[in-house]
């Protein structure tokens, strides 16, 4: 039996969009996380978005959230995105935040647990891009 | 940002994109690997060989290539493999500007199905050269040109393109 191998050279250049871009930025001037408020809803999200899914209003007024949140879930990593094996396992969490929708997927320094409180800390400003990567890892309060 | 931050959308230029806006650069590693099952198997190694082989069934007396474990018109396991001629008949083709990789192309490239002669009509997608593409009459002869055995791997790429039979 023979076997056909091949590659798909495929690479994506995604923008990030209207309220991300808001987003990023003020992670990356300020070290402060922003949501989205919805005017009619009155609901944060964050992320924030530039309609609330509920009424599809298009939300335009950005508000500081704390950089602090709970874990709703978290994993502890032993592979990569491509399946390789990693050096030593990385724990990764979904990170919700107070009196708002949405959350944060990321890398958790130390172990956690679900509810743990933890906070953004984030890269040197010289080092910030405009990534998510921009927050370097959440840590345990 | 950008323009305006209409909800409708944001037109962006080359220039955005290079340095106005936020992007997120993604190469995944999209490799993959087929197993290509017994009857294409023996279709390979026959290409290898410089051979191109089809199956057969006894009960409809179908000749199909590229080879299949089981007939589908009976839907019972295929008789026996058989050595084609590497002639056929051409079935359709498109004459294309643009390579697989979407780049521009010069000189086109001609892909076509080839119906295999000692076959009820059966054929592959391969590529037409050695001719002009004004030339290019559909139900023309046309013949396999293989690369060299030692060039040979085992992949419908064996056979380089088909030429037309000469008139």
């Amino acid at each position: 039996m023979t076997r056909v191998e091949g590659d798909f050279p495929v690479h994506f250049r995604y923008t990030v969009g209207i309220a991300a871009e808001k987003f990023l930025r003020e992670i990356k001037d300020n070290g402060r996380l922003i949501g989205g408020r919805c005017a009619k809803c009155e609901i944060i999200y964050m992320p924030p978005r530039i309609y609330c899914e509920r009424c599809m209003t298009t939300i335009e007024e950005y508000v500081n959230v704390e950089n602090t949140g709970t874990v709703e879930s978290c994993t502890s990593c032993h592979r990569d995105s491509n399946g390789e094996a990693l050096i030593s396992p990385t724990m990764v969490a979904l990170v919700r935040f107070n009196h708002t929708h949405g959350g944060i997927v990321h890398y958790v320094h130390g172990d956690v647990v679900i509810g743990d409180k933890v906070r953004a800390i984030f890269k040197e400003k010289s080092q910030r891009t405009g990534s998510i990567l921009d927050i370097a890892y959440f840590e345990r309060i | 940002m950008v323009s305006k931050t209409s909800p409708a959308g944001t037109a962006l230029s080359e220039n955005d994109l290079e340095q106005r806006v936020l992007t997120v650069m993604y190469h995944p590693r999209a490799k993959y690997a087929w197993a290509t099952g017994i009857a294409i198997s023996k279709f390979l190694g026959g290409l290898k060989e410089g051979r191109i082989l089809g199956s057969k069934c006894d009960r409809c007396g179908r000749t199909v290539v590229p080879p299949r474990v089981f007939c589908e018109y009976c839907f019972r396991h295929s008789d026996s493999y058989l050595e084609l001629p590497d002639s056929g008949t051409l079935n359709t083709y498109s004459v294309s500007y643009i390579s697989t990789d979407t780049t521009r192309l010069r000189v086109p490239i001609i892909p076509a199905v080839i119906e295999i002669d000692g076959t009820d009509k059966a054929g592959f997608l391969h590529i037409l050269g050695e001719i002009n593409p004004d030339m290019i009459k559909i139900g023309m002869k046309v013949k396999a040109v293989w690369k060299p055995s030692s060039e040979r791997q085992g992949s419908i790429t064996d056979i380089h393109h088909f030429k037309p039979l000469g008139e």
